[in-house]
C-alpha cells in the first residue's frame, strides 16, 4: 500500500515552482514545457474525476458536505491500490470532515512539505490571480474560511476546497497529526534553492545527486520560467490573469500594499507572521 | 401499479416513478427485460469481489451501491431486478439521479453493452441522421454543449451515459437513454434557459433536470462522431483534431463511465479495452476538441460540429 506525502500550500506560496522542480528531478533535469498539460508530477489532491473514478459516484450530484466525508475513503481507496508513495498538491487546510475525521487521513499521510510565504506577498500576487483588487484580497483573507472551486452555480474539474484564512491554514498543518511538516519559507527558497530543494528531496524520500537538484533549480529559474509562459503559456494561468509568473520575489509588498493594507494583514495575522519570522 | 415503460429497447416495469422513461411503445405481447422495485438490500454480497467504500461487485456479478442519505441500490446477479431501499421519499428525485449512474452502467455492461461517458445528439447529414456522442469527464461541459444542440434545433437523445451497441458487423448505435439533460443554474443561465418550474436534481444543489420530449423512444441511431472534449484556460492551448488507431482506442477507453469497475466484471476475451477498441473501430469519426470554457463559443461550436456529417460525406 502506499501513502501521500501532501505538498500543501496557501495558495500563492511556491507551490507550482516546487511541483515544476520536483517534476525536473523526476526527468533528468530537464526544463518544463508549460504548455504541456501532463505535466503532472504532483497531480491536486481534489481531482473530481479521480475522486468519481476511485469511489463509482457522480461527485456533480453530491451536496458539497458529503463530497467532503467522502474524501477520507477516496484518499484511502487511491493509497490501497497504489504501490509507489503519492505526491498532491493541497491548498485545503489541514481540517476535519463533517463527520469529525481527518480530511487527509493520517493513516495514509507519509508526510507533509508545507510551504509559507509571507501574507503581505501572498496579497498582490493573490489579487492579481484571483482577479479582484487588493483591499477585496486582504478582506478575503480576513475571512475565516473562503470555499475554492465551489459548487454554487455549477462545477469546475476539481472538487470544493476549504481553504482556511491564511493563520488557521498555517497553524492547521503545522499542527496537524503524525510526522511533522517540512516547514519551507518561500523566501528561503527564493534565497537558496538548491538547498531548499535538497532538503525537500531528503524529506520526499527522493534520490537526487547534487547535480541533479543543481539542473533542476536552473531549469526551473523563476526568468526562464517567466520567459517559458511568454512563449507558449501555462497550463495552470486562471483565465481572467494576464500571466501565471508574474514577479517571484520576496517583499515586494513594501511598494504595492498601503500602509494601512499593511497593517490591516499585521493586525489579522501579527502572530503567525511572528512564529514564521516575518514580524 | 405504474405503467411499463421503455430504456435502451427494453421493458422497465418500476415501482418507482421515473420520469426520464417514455411510456412503453414496443410490442403489448414482450416480456419485462428490466424490474426496477423498492426493497431491502443486504449490507454484504456474498463472495464480493471489490468491497468498496459505496460499491460492492459479487462474484456472481450482483453489485450493490450506496449513497448514504439517498438510498442503496442492487442489480441481481442476472441483471434483470434492480432493488432500491430508499433512505429519502422513493420519489425524491436525487435516488433517479444515482440509479442512472453507477448501477445503470453496471447493468448496461452485463448487459454486453458499452456505457459512454457521454451526451448524444442527432444531427442529419447527407446520408441519413447520425449521432454525434459528446464524450468527457463530469465538469467538463458535455451536458451544457448538448443543451446548446437543442436550443439550435437539434434532438438530444440524452446526457451523461450513452449506451454504445456493437453489432456483428460492427456498426456501433446509440440505444435510447434517459429523456433528461441535467444542468447547473449557471449553464442555464448562460443558455438564457429558465429555470423555474424545473425539478431540481437534488434540494441541496442548484442544479436542475431539463426535461427531454422529444428524447429516448427512438429506434437506435448510428454513431458517426465521438467528440472527445477536454478543457484549456488559454486559447493557445486549444486543440481540434483528428484521433486515429489507438489514440482513438486510448480515449474511447478513458470516456467508458465506470471503467475501472466495469473491468473487474469483464469476461476474458471481452475487456473493457477490447470494447471500447471495437466501438472505436466502428465509429468513422473521433475528434479530440479541448476548448476555453466559455457560453459565447457554444453556438460556433455547434453549427461546426452541426456540419461536420455533410461536410465529411459520411
Amino acid at each position: 500500500m502506499g501513502g501521500y506525502y501532501w505538498i500543501a500550500s496557501y495558495p500563492k506560496s511556491g507551490n507550482t515552482w516546487l511541483r515544476l522542480a520536483l517534476w525536473s528531478l523526476a526527468h533528468d533535469g530537464a526544463v518544463p514545457d508549460l504548455g504541456d498539460d501532463r505535466l503532472n508530477q504532483v497531480p491536486i489532491c481534489c481531482s473530481r474525476m479521480e475522486f468519481d473514478n476511485e469511489l463509482a459516484v457522480d461527485s456533480s450530484d453530491l451536496p458539497p458536505e458529503q463530497i467532503a466525508a467522502l474524501r477520507p475513503r477516496f484518499y484511502e481507496a487511491q493509497a490501497a491500490r497504489s504501490s509507489e508513495p503519492l505526491l498532491r498538491k493541497v491548498h485545503d487546510g489541514w481540517t476535519l470532515t463533517p463527520a469529525g475525521e481527518p480530511l487527509f487521513p493520517p493513516h495514509v499521510t507519509l508526510g507533509t512539505v508545507y510551504l509559507v510565504r509571507d501574507p503581505r506577498d501572498i496579497v498582490p500576487s493573490l489579487a492579481h490571480h484571483a482577479g479582484i483588487t487588493i483591499d477585496d484580497q486582504v478582506a478575503s483573507m480576513e475571512r475565516p474560511a473562503i470555499i475554492l472551486a465551489g459548487q454554487a452555480q455549477g462545477i469546475t474539474m476539481q472538487l470544493p476546497q476549504c481553504l482556511l484564512n491564511w493563520s488557521a491554514h498555517v497553524a492547521s498543518w503545522l499542527d496537524a497529526p503524525g510526522r511533522p511538516a517540512l516547514v519551507q519559507r518561500y523566501e528561503d527558497l527564493l534565497g537558496d534553492p538548491v538547498a531548499a530543494l535538497t532538503r525537500i528531496a531528503a524529506y520526499l524520500d527522493l534520490p537526487a545527486t547534487a547535480a541533479l537538484i543543481d539542473r533542476a533549480v536552473a531549469s526551473t529559474r523563476f526568468d526562464r520560467l517567466q520567459a517559458a509562459e511568454a512563449r507558449t503559456g501555462f497550463f495552470e494561468r486562471p483565465r481572467h490573469a494576464s500571466t501565471f509568473f508574474r514577479r517571484g520575489r520576496a517583499g515586494g509588498w513594501r511598494t504595492s500594499l498601503t500602509r494601512d493594507q499593511v497593517g490591516r494583514i499585521e493586525a489579522m495575522h501579527g502572530a503567525m507572521m511572528a512564529r514564521m519570522g516575518y514580524l | 401499479m405504474l405503467a411499463d415503460q421503455g430504456l435502451c429497447g427494453w421493458r422497465v416495469r418500476s415501482e418507482i416513478v421515473l420520469p426520464e422513461l417514455h411510456p412503453w411503445q414496443g410490442d403489448p405481447a414482450a416480456g419485462v427485460d428490466l424490474v426496477i422495485r423498492l426493497g431491502a438490500v443486504p449490507d454484504r454480497l456474498d463472495n464480493p469481489i471489490h468491497v468498496g467504500a459505496l460499491l460492492q461487485i459479487g462474484e456472481d456479478g450482483a453489485c450493490r451501491h450506496e449513497i448514504e442519505g439517498v438510498a442503496t441500490f442492487h442489480l441481481d446477479a442476472a441483471a434483470r431486478v434492480i432493488t432500491v431501499h430508499p433512505a429519502l421519499s422513493a420519489t425524491d428525485p436525487a435516488i433517479r439521479a444515482f440509479l442512472f449512474g453507477t448501477t445503470f452502467s453496471l447493468l448496461c455492461y452485463r448487459r454486453g453493452l458499452l456505457p459512454l461517458h457521454a451526451a448524444c445528439v442527432r444531427v442529419d447529414g447527407q446520408n441519413g441522421p447520425g449521432v454525434i456522442a459528446l464524450a468527457g469527464p463530469s465538469g467538463v461541459g458535455k451536458s451544457t454543449l448538448a443543451a446548446a444542440f437543442r436550443r439550435a434545433g437539434h434532438q438530444v437523445l440524452g446526457d451523461d451515459i450513452a449506451v454504445l451497441r456493437i453489432a456483428d458487423d460492427g456498426i456501433v448505435t446509440v440505444l435510447p437513454g434517459l429523456a433528461r439533460i441535467k444542468l447547473w443554474g449557471e449553464s442555464l443561465h448562460g443558455l438564457d434557459l429558465p429555470s423555474d418550474g424545473l425539478e431540481r436534481v437534488t434540494s441541496k444543489l442548484e442544479k436542475f433536470i431539463l426535461p427531454l420530449d422529444d428524447a429516448g423512444s427512438d429506434a437506435p441511431l448510428r454513431v458517426r462522431t465521438v467528440v472527445h472534449l477536454g478543457w484549456v484556460n488559454d486559447p493557445r492551448h486549444g486543440e481540434w483534431r483528428t484521433l486515429r488507431g489507438m489514440e482513438a482506442v486510448m480515449q474511447m477507453s478513458g470516456n467508458i463511465y465506470r471503467h475501472r469497475y466495469l473491468a473487474r466484471i469483464s469476461a476474458p476475451g471481452d475487456s473493457v479495452l477490447a470494447r471500447a477498441a471495437r466501438a472505436a473501430a466502428g465509429i468513422e469519426q473521433h475528434l479530440r476538441i479541448r476548448r476555453v470554457q466559455d457560453f459565447a463559443g457554444l453556438d460556433d461550436l455547434v453549427a461546426r460540429l452541426g456540419g461536420l456529417d455533410a461536410r465529411a460525406g459520411v
